[in-house]
């Protein structure tokens, strides 16, 4: 007598077969001992998934979730932000999960550089200012906030943020951990942070900042940070553009005055 | 009802709130529903970053498109559907590199192996068994055997009929008997596997 293939076996007890074909099968369980054997082998196959513990989200995902979330929330409730955004930027702008697989899938094999440009408008949305200041910042105070937010190398530099003799960022080593799931809240915590004086920046540093920042207009780069992004060497470079908006750049690769791949641009909100 | 003091707004309503422009009430809602949807995307994806993304796609497009839910079934149902869809896309954009790499099929190849040896390490393994199902019979067996939805339920999470819910689950417990021995280690890793019933072959 030929056996049963698990498949009919497994259909036959999910009540698929019926009429003489059902029969016929039932008849050959009654009789038929590896038969019968399997079927009950298929009822525990469900028993033992069923007794499987569901999993509790971790918390380092719920966290993201949570961030994620917030994000979507204040893109909904003040869409005035995108809409004072520049369209190519707001292109390049992803929703933060995008940006977390972007940026991993890029950079995990490589050293990378993330640059970012910070100014005016996205911190004064940071720092709680009116909404409605934003628009109004004089140049002068433009300049000051720059520079109290950019690194000690800043301090002589004056108010006028388009003509550079001198580098205006130092480089520091953070030892910051950026993590793939949390890179833009980290970022604006970075940004936020008072600076600490650096070293001064070694031609290779500058000309790198110079590469990554050629596409974007007139910027003033605030800081350099090296660091580690998801366990790789990072560089974290911090600048303010001239015009207002936040903008962040990743870079991978050595950077300097000609090699340097921006992997990603975003503004930050 | 506003006048329902003290109970828990439902998810229908919690919804509704999402969409007239409440910025907490996705966040409730998803909050609510968060661990189990963790472990539909868990199981279906078989890996924990693709798993967290896939909930991340999920929660995402379930908040831009809350204003086309037409209640014709339960949000749960509506934002499970979502998460599976989510899961199995991910699935698909990965399919240039295979689910089943040649790790895990080693690693199969050892469960399968009559070793009572093996018995203990087997916890992390369902996964492993898992992973030999194609990804939509594992959706309808994770939702059946695994978390316990009824059929129907399943059905319209998967937007299939529950004939094929059935079929499917049917046939990818077929498949896993092979790993019958190791799956019932699993369950209770303390018993051992009686020699009597694993040496029959």
């Amino acid at each position: 007598m030929s056996h049963l293939d698990a498949d009919v076996v497994a259909e036959f007890r999910a009540g698929l077969i019926a009429g003489r074909r059902g029969a016929r099968v039932a008849a050959h369980l009654a009789q038929c001992e590896q038969c019968a054997a399997s079927g009950d082998m298929l009822a525990e196959v469900s028993a033992a998934l069923a007794a499987v513990p569901a999993p509790a989200m971790p918390d380092a995902v719920a966290r993201r979730l949570d961030t994620v979330l917030a994000a979507e929330a204040a893109r909904r409730d003040y869409p005035e932000r995108a809409d004072g955004t520049p369209a190519r930027k707001r292109r390049a702008e992803p929703v933060p999960g995008r940006l977390r697989g972007m940026a991993v899938r890029v950079l995990a094999p490589a050293a990378a550089v993330v640059a970012l440009a910070g100014a005016g408008y996205g911190i004064s949305q940071l720092a709680g200012q009116q909404p409605g200041t934003k628009a109004a910042s004089s140049p002068p105070t433009h300049a000051a906030a720059q520079s109290a937010r950019a690194g000690g190398l800043a301090a002589g530099t004056g108010g006028n943020p388009l003509r550079q003799p001198q580098p205006t960022f130092g480089v520091a080593d953070s030892g910051t951990v950026y993590q793939r799931a949390t890179i833009l809240q980290q970022l604006q915590a970075a940004l936020r942070a008072p600076a600490v004086p650096g070293r001064f920046p070694s031609a290779q540093v500058r000309a790198c900042v110079r590469h990554v920042t050629s596409g974007a207009g007139q910027v003033t780069p605030l800081r350099v940070e090296t660091a580690k992004f998801e366990g790789q060497p990072a560089t974290v470079i911090f600048a303010a553009r001239a015009n207002g908006g936040d903008e962040a750049w990743v870079v991978t690769g050595s950077c300097s005055g000609t090699s340097g791949k921006v992997a990603y641009t975003t503004t930050l909100p | 009802m506003p006048g329902a003091g003290g109970q828990l707004p439902s998810d229908d309503e919690l919804l509704r709130r999402h969409v007239a422009g409440d910025s907490e009430a996705f966040g409730e809602l998803f909050r609510r529903h968060r661990d189990r949807l963790w472990a539909v995307a868990l199981r279906t994806v078989c890996d924990p970053d693709e798993a967290a993304d896939a909930l991340q796609d999920a929660m995402v497009s379930a908040f831009r498109r809350a204003a086309d839910f037409r209640g014709d079934s339960a949000v749960t149902t509506w934002l499970h559907r979502i998460v599976v869809n989510a899961s199995l896309d991910r699935l698909r954009h990965k399919a240039v590199h295979p689910v089943t790499s040649a790790d895990d099929e080693h690693a199969l190849q050892a469960l399968a192996a009559p070793d009572p040896a093996r018995a203990s390490d087997t916890r992390m393994d369902v996964d492993a068994a898992l992973r030999v199902l194609p990804p939509q019979q594992r959706a309808a067996l994770v939702l059946v055997d695994m978390l316990g939805f009824p059929v129907a339920d399943a059905a319209a999470i998967l937007g299939i009929s529950a004939g094929t819910v059935k079929s499917r689950c049917a046939r990818a417990r077929a498949r896993l008997l092979p790993y019958v021995a190791h799956l019932r280690g699993n369950r209770s890793a303390s018993e051992s596997v009686s020699p009597a019933q694993g040496g029959d072959g």
